[in-house]
């Protein structure tokens, strides 16, 4: 297909990466009171490992290969649960504690924020690619 | 010989981004060549044919409108094939075909005219 | 005499500087989409490049302006940001996007008034 909009390929790879980032996050947050999962342990946070296809390097032909963000995999956070004293709470082992999910909400809406500048960065370079391509196409007109 | 299509694919990487230079060959993501920089030469009308004569110069003008022409349609094509060629060059090789074409018609239709001015004078 | 046309230094030069602007696009996009890959380096168009156009404009040589060849390079300039070694800055990215946008819309019009007014010497019409 024609390729009209100059220099978007890896903005792509980038919003997609960020996508899946948001994505996890959201679950993390709505996850961080699961005391209990479908395998009666408490939720675990899920972190996105991010990892570039090809390597930034010059090419046989002197032009510049450029890396593109992609997701490795999505790792489960082994640290421990967070213990509460909460022996009304129908998980509570038998001195009272209550494990919690390891997530710390502070730290999950940080990376959502950054996670979501880096998206809306990108989504702005597709939208000036676009009126870059528009003016280009209006070249000779009156 | 045509350049491999860059994949739109994400996962399948970057792309190598180049400006290709005249004298080297086609690359991935070559970009078109004007044909003066593809080393077929054109004339100008300092290095007019000897004959000089006029109908050499109106030969040499449609054939440089001819290969206007062919540039303008080869970035058209390179375009739509999908190979990695700017949008402003395909569009600028368009109206420089446009305008060399202009020209020639403008030419033909003013030496019409003093044709047609010379036929009608009477003897 | 259709080459003579287009071989004015101020059309190659509008022309060069139009490819050089985009080629720029194309290298402050890759950055953005680089904003979070560890260890890259930002890139731009190759210093050698710019001042090889602000040579061949300022002669106003028609054949050293076509052999004109727009490249990026890394740019060693460039400071890291972050532990792993990135060198982008989101907000000077945006920026000098920006500013290339504003680039792209002069050197359009330069070329494209170039263009219209070569037609409008030929056919005497707008």
């Amino acid at each position: 297909m024609i390729q009209t909009l100059i220099g978007v390929q890896n903005t792509a790879a980038a919003l997609s990466a960020e996508q899946t980032r948001l994505d996890v996050i959201s679950e993390n947050i709505a996850n961080a009171n699961t005391t209990h999962g479908l395998d009666g342990k408490p939720y675990q946070r899920q972190v996105v490992v991010f990892e570039s296809a090809l390597q930034q390097a010059m090419t046989a032909d002197g032009g510049l290969q450029m890396p593109a963000l992609q997701v490795a995999r999505i790792e489960k956070d082994d640290s421990p649960p967070i213990k509460i004293y909460d022996p009304g709470n129908p998980d509570a082992d038998p001195s009272g504690m209550v494990s919690m999910p390891n997530i710390n909400i502070n730290e999950e809406m940080a990376d959502m924020i950054s996670a979501s500048r880096t998206y809306e960065a990108n989504l702005a370079v597709v939208k000036n690619a676009r009126t870059m391509a528009m003016e280009a196409l209006s070249i000779g007109k009156h | 010989m045509t350049p491999p299509i860059p994949a739109m694919n994400p996962a399948s990487g970057g792309t190598p981004i180049n400006m290709v230079t005249p004298e080297a060959a086609p690359l991935p993501s070559a970009r078109i060549e004007m044909p003066e920089e593809l080393g077929q030469p054109l004339s100008t009308t300092a290095t007019a044919p000897s004959s000089n004569s006029f109908a050499s110069m109106l030969g040499q003008m449609v054939s440089d409108v001819n290969t206007q022409q062919n540039v303008s349609a080869q970035a058209v094509g390179a375009l739509q094939s999908g190979q990695n060629i700017p949008l402003h060059q395909a569009v600028i090789a368009m109206e420089e075909a446009n305008v060399s074409f202009q020209l020639m018609v403008e030419v033909r239709n003013r030496l019409m005219d003093a044709y047609q001015e010379i036929m009608r004078m009477q003897i | 005499m259709i080459e003579a046309l287009f071989n004015q230094p101020n059309y190659l030069a509008a022309k060069k500087t139009l490819d050089a602007v985009v080629l720029r696009q194309e290298a402050i996009a890759n950055n953005i989409a680089n904003l979070e890959t560890p260890g890259y380096k930002r890139v731009d168009l190759a210093t050698s490049f710019e001042s090889e156009l602000e040579r061949a404009c300022a002669s106003g040589n028609s054949e050293e302006l076509k052999s004109l060849n727009p490249s990026l390079a890394v740019d060693s300039t460039a400071t890291a940001g972050s532990l792993d070694g990135n060198t982008v800055h989101l907000q000077n990215e945006l920026m000098e996007m920006s500013q290339n946008a504003v680039a792209n819309s002069f050197e359009t019009q330069l070329v494209s008034g170039m263009l219209q007014r070569m037609q409008m010497a030929i056919t005497g019409k707008d």
